[in-house]
């Protein structure tokens, strides 16, 4: 840790007299930030100073899902699909791939932060929802635009949006030094999901999370495939048959272990080594296929492991600095089964991801009301595959960034440049040259709050990404020649508490925005999961608004509410047919009711998309039906003989809705989980 | 009970086409309105067929129709025709052909063969043949090749030729061919067989050549690299074309381009010998019963920015004429996946493939001035007259 934080420091080039800072520093902007949010001053004294990295501290606000509202869904892909402004691409099933998409710019454009640090892979850029842990979860929070808050990483000031996983600091109650939490989930899919973990608090004020949980399940289920078309006489005639979906299973294993640093006033860490393991079937799209030939046989196994840490030092009243670092690996295994050749040899395709990652930042409170952030980034990636002329690409990137942060009474104002320069080298493929690209993002941030419980915010942001080695490299698809997507966003907001007392509170947010996609490479999976045909959509305008209703109030010993959110999103092609882009519908929503009596909390949740089509060419033949989903959960904690004993019931699609969010991919009817947690 | 009703009335319908041909009667699809893209007109052909092969596993394969006597373009014909076959045609279509009345339509992805009555579009019969590619016929069986299990970066499998009993419909022979066989034709007793071995790390550069009396692999003529469409001239030759080959080098610049180090070609097969005709650049090529093999390509096909020609190949004399495309109507089409001509009127018949959305087919005359164009399905490519 201690060799990191040098390493940072001298990419930094700060001068390092290491002055005592006598607990002003980061502690004091976090604290002036919580102020500033007031709805996060419930949980300061549980987060500490890893406050920092949080949701605290930014400009601008982000959609959040708290703590107990994780409780009442089953995925992360579950809780994330709550936010306005959001699609997720849903795979259907166990093991299907979840990825998210805000403001129809594509799930590359969202990062995802595990503790301020991205998950990434270069061969693809997709980060599967479906593979992140709820469990260890303190909150989940999305940011259109990005986060300003002290001290970041140049590389999260680099995405069109950003999701922000924060794991949950152990505590400890009385003089307990030791946490136990062991935990048993059950249901439909014949899903078995055993979980452990161990908490432990160090003598020197340090503590550490030890997890591991594994999957297992089936992942059948029965669908409809129908087809009814009404003739000009007015008789209708068509098919609708039931069908078991197959080769969806799903094992997975995951262990983490987690050290936290002791409660200090100038300095904090987190250490974070991550593993996951897991085979699936591909069950592959849904088509016409002679009797005596399975869809797909295909299967996928994972292997990914990580090791991350943040750290986090105020230097004196002015400097503070953090460092940020991470090694991970992936490797992919995909093996193709010939479905037609029975008893045939498999093709075996074998993608090993490679990745180092190191991040330096600093930050001048030059005057109360002006700070500077520096910050510098370095990534290498890898990727080793065994495919037939493959070139085994590796990628050096570079973030070099540079924001200010002006605040004065009520206007908060951030400008960021910046830059990032990415360069590609082979270690085959014959005397192929490199390719270089390099990009320079600006983005201006600015909040004002007009009135003590009315702010107006807005955001202006370029931002690119980078073509996947899939899109450049993949021997059959790949097109060399690939320019980074160019995504500008405006955004305009207002966030207004209209009550807020003991008793009840309601509050409004509302956002209108205008997105420009140019050089957009649309990846679709085709064949499958796996496989990619790239093309170049060109260009998008997208027009949207996010509104969001909370209520809730208190009555007796419980506490009630209702949650709206509703997305609106005209998401033109504007180089081709000047319709809606493939799978963003134009409205979409949710809404949410709680109620929450004596230890008891019962959720109700309502989703809807309207119609969407598969090709920009917004024809019949290519409309996918609009869908509503209703799921319920139950919680309950107890508590036995001074243990915690919690009982989760999750009751997905309870109308038991035949839906499709991609085409030819039937997600599940009604299903059901149930989770029970022993804490001790 | 619906269903039912319209399964016999299908079968009324279909026993009446078989018992009398192509009777007076209307056909049944007259009720499908279409969209007029042209003015109606009299000829020798009263419905051309487009085959939109639709996006790989996505089961978005449609037949449509243009039918001449009121210029209506009817999209997924077959679907409005037997709305209970449970999802349409299917998967990946990769060839359409008629004989005798009967419209043939091979389903690559599906892994079926369908036989539809021409005349009304309703299904007769679906044939399982694992990977099917192309069809040809003679006067008693339909055969065709199938990759038969192959799959890319896999174990490498040879490809098979299936034979399908005109009178059953059923899957009585097989032959095993080169590696992932593509364009079949029969000329004279043989039928020739173009390998293109694509999933091999070299391609296959022979014509197998099977003798329909035995069903068995007679010979084996090498012939050109990466071989694909294949057509007959009836007199016991047969013309294929080769994709040829092609390599990556750095210009100047550092660029990357592709560029063909062996052109794409057409060559005649005649006996044990096969010979290139002259300039002539195939990416896709119609057999026309007037004689004349048309097809649309260029010299340097892979490195974009090309200007496409139509070559015409007279199968009489070999004698070829080529026009350039740019500059006329046709220059409209965008990529030309699938042609098809009328013989008399020499009407050309494109079918323009948009990778993103559904493509379109487009009508010009023999001298390339537009007459109409509809929008088509996703990938329209395989056209026939009827």
């Amino acid at each position: 840790m201690r060799c990191l934080a040098t390493v940072a420091f001298c990419l930094l080039g700060a001068v390092m007299a290491a002055r005592q800072p006598g607990g002003a520093g980061i502690l004091r902007y976090a604290q002036d930030d919580i102020v500033a949010q007031d709805d996060i001053v419930a949980q300061a004294d549980t987060l500490r100073a890893s406050v920092v990295s949080s949701t605290a501290g930014s400009i601008t606000v982000p959609q959040r899902i708290t703590f107990q509202q994780l409780g009442s869904v089953t995925g992360l892909s579950e809780a994330v699909r709550r936010f306005t402004g959001v699609q997720i691409r849903d795979y259907g099933g166990v093991g299907g791939l979840k990825t998210v998409n805000v403001r129809s710019l594509g799930s590359e454009h969202t990062g995802v932060f595990v503790d301020g640090i991205q998950i990434d892979n270069a061969q693809n850029m997709q980060v599967d929802l479906g593979r992140l842990n709820l469990e260890g979860l303190g909150s989940v929070s999305l940011f259109s635009g990005q986060k300003v808050a002290p001290l970041q990483s140049a590389k999260e000031y680099s995405s069109a949006s950003s999701l922000y996983l924060e794991s949950a600091e152990p505590v400890f109650s009385g003089s307990k030094a030791d946490n136990f939490k062991t935990g048993i989930g059950a249901g439909s899919f014949f899903t078995v999901a055993p979980k452990l973990s161990w908490e432990h608090l160090f003598r020197n004020g340090a503590s550490m999370r030890l997890s591991a949980d594994a999957v297992s399940s089936n992942g059948r289920y029965r669908f409809h495939v129908k087809d009814f078309r009404q003739y000009p006489d007015g008789s209708l005639a068509g098919y609708d048959t039931t069908m078991i979906r197959k080769n969806c299973d799903l094992s997975s294993v995951r262990a983490e272990a987690m050290v936290f640093s002791p409660s200090s006033g100038y300095e904090s860490w987190i250490i974070k080594a991550y593993f996951y393991g897991s085979g699936r079937g591909l069950p592959g799209p849904v088509y016409k296929k002679a009797g005596e030939y399975p869809l797909s046989l295909d299967r996928q196994t994972d292997r990914d492991a990580f090791i991350q840490g943040r750290y986090y030092r105020s230097l004196s009243d002015v400097w503070s600095v953090s460092g940020r670092a991470k090694i991970s690996f992936n490797h992919l295994e995909y093996i193709d089964f010939p479905e037609t050749l029975a008893g045939g040899n498999p093709a075996h395709y074998n993608y090993r991801n490679h990745s180092a990652y190191l991040s330096a930042s600093a930050m001048a409170r030059i005057s109360p009301w002006l700070s500077v952030n520096i910050a510098q980034d370095i990534q290498y990636d890898y990727l080793d595959a065994d495919l037939r002329g493959f070139v085994y690409p590796g990628r050096l990137s570079s973030w070099s960034c540079l924001s200010t942060r002006l605040g004065s009474g009520p206007v908060d104002l951030s400008a960021t440049i910046l830059y990032l320069d990415v360069n590609d080298r082979f270690l085959s493929g014959g005397d192929r040259a490199g390719a270089r690209r390099n990009v320079l993002m600006p983005s201006l941030v600015a909040r004002w709050k007009a009135a003590e419980r009315f702010t107006v915010n807005g955001f202006a942001k370029r931002s690119y990404r980078m073509p996947t080695f899939n899109d450049l490299y993949y021997t059959t698809v790949g097109t060399k020649t690939l320019d980074p997507e160019d995504a500008l966003q405006f955004d305009l907001g207002m966030d207004w508490v209209a009550v807020r007392s003991g008793a009840s509170n309601l509050s409004f947010k509302a956002d209108i925005y205008w997105n420009q996609l140019k050089n957009k490479i649309i990846a679709v999976p085709t064949s499958n999961q796996f496989r990619w045909s790239m093309y170049n959509i060109g260009k998008v305008a997208v027009l949207g608004s996010d509104v969001t209703v909370d209520y809730s109030f208190k009555a007796g010993r419980g506490e009630f509410g209702a949650l709206a959110r509703y997305t609106f999103q005209q998401a033109r092609d504007k180089s081709d047919w000047n319709g809606q882009i493939p799978y963003i519908p134009l409205h979409s929503g949710s809404v949410n009711l709680f109620g929450d009596i004596s230890g008891w909390r019962a959720d109700v949740t309502l989703f809807a998309t309207g119609e969407r089509f598969t090709t920009s060419a917004n024809l019949p033949a290519y409309r996918l039906a609009p869908w509503a989903t209703l799921d319920a959960a139950v919680t309950k904690n107890l508590s036995l003989r001074g243990n915690d004993l919690s009982l989760k019931l999750c009751l997905n699609n309870l109308l038991n809705e035949q839906y499709e969010i991609v085409d030819n991919y039937p997600m599940p009817g009604f299903n059901f989980l149930l989770v029970s947690t022993l804490s001790f | 009970m619906k269903k039912c009703a319209l399964l016999v009335f299908s079968m009324v319908v279909l026993a009446v086409a078989a018992g009398c041909q192509k009777s007076e009667t209307t056909s049944r699809d007259a009720d499908l309105a279409g969209v007029n893209v042209a003015v109606g007109e009299k000829g020798l052909f009263a419905k051309l067929f487009v085959l939109n092969e639709g996006n790989f596993q996505k089961n978005n394969s449609t037949l449509d129709f243009f039918r001449f006597s009121d210029g209506n373009y009817v999209s997924d014909a077959f679907g409005s025709m037997n709305p209970a076959v449970v999802q349409g045609i299917g998967d990946t279509g990769n060839d359409l052909a008629l004989n005798e009345g009967k419209l043939w339509l091979v389903m690559n992805g599906s892994g079926y063969v369908h036989v539809l009555d021409a005349f009304d579009e309703t299904l007769i019969a679906s044939i399982a043949v694992p990977d099917p590619r192309y069809i040809a016929f003679d006067k008693y069986y339909a055969y065709v090749s199938s990759y038969a299990g192959a799959i890319y970066g896999g174990d490498e499998v040879k490809g098979k030729v299936y034979r399908i009993s005109l009178s059953t419909y059923k899957v009585d022979g097989e032959v095993e061919v080169g590696c992932q066989p593509e364009g079949v034709a029969v000329s004279g007793n043989k039928l020739y067989v173009a390998n293109s071995g694509g999933y091999n790390y070299i391609h296959e550069n022979t014509v197998s050549v099977i003798d329909l009396a035995s069903f068995k692999v007679s010979s084996s003529v090498t012939t050109a690299s990466n071989l694909h469409y294949m057509a007959s001239d009836g007199q016991g030759a047969v013309y294929v074309s080769s994709y040829g080959e092609s390599t990556w080098s750095q210009d100047a610049d550092g660029n990357w381009i592709q560029s063909m180090s062996e052109p794409m070609g057409l060559y005649k097969i005649s006996g044990a010998s096969s010979s290139q005709v002259k300039d002539v650049h195939v990416s896709c090529m119609t057999m026309c019963s007037d004689g004349y093999i048309y097809a649309i390509g260029n010299a340097e096909e892979l490195t974009g920015g090309y200007s496409n020609m139509l070559y015409k190949v007279s199968v009489k004399d070999g004698s070829v004429s080529s026009k350039a495309i740019s500059g006329t109507d046709a220059a409209k089409v965008g990529n030309p996946y699938g042609i098809c001509v009328a013989p008399g009127t020499g009407d050309i018949y494109i079918a323009d493939a948009d990778y993103t959305g559904p493509g379109k087919v487009w009508c010009f005359t023999k001298d390339f001035k537009e007459k109409w164009s509809a929008v088509a399905g996703m990938l329209p490519a395989h056209m026939v007259l009827y």
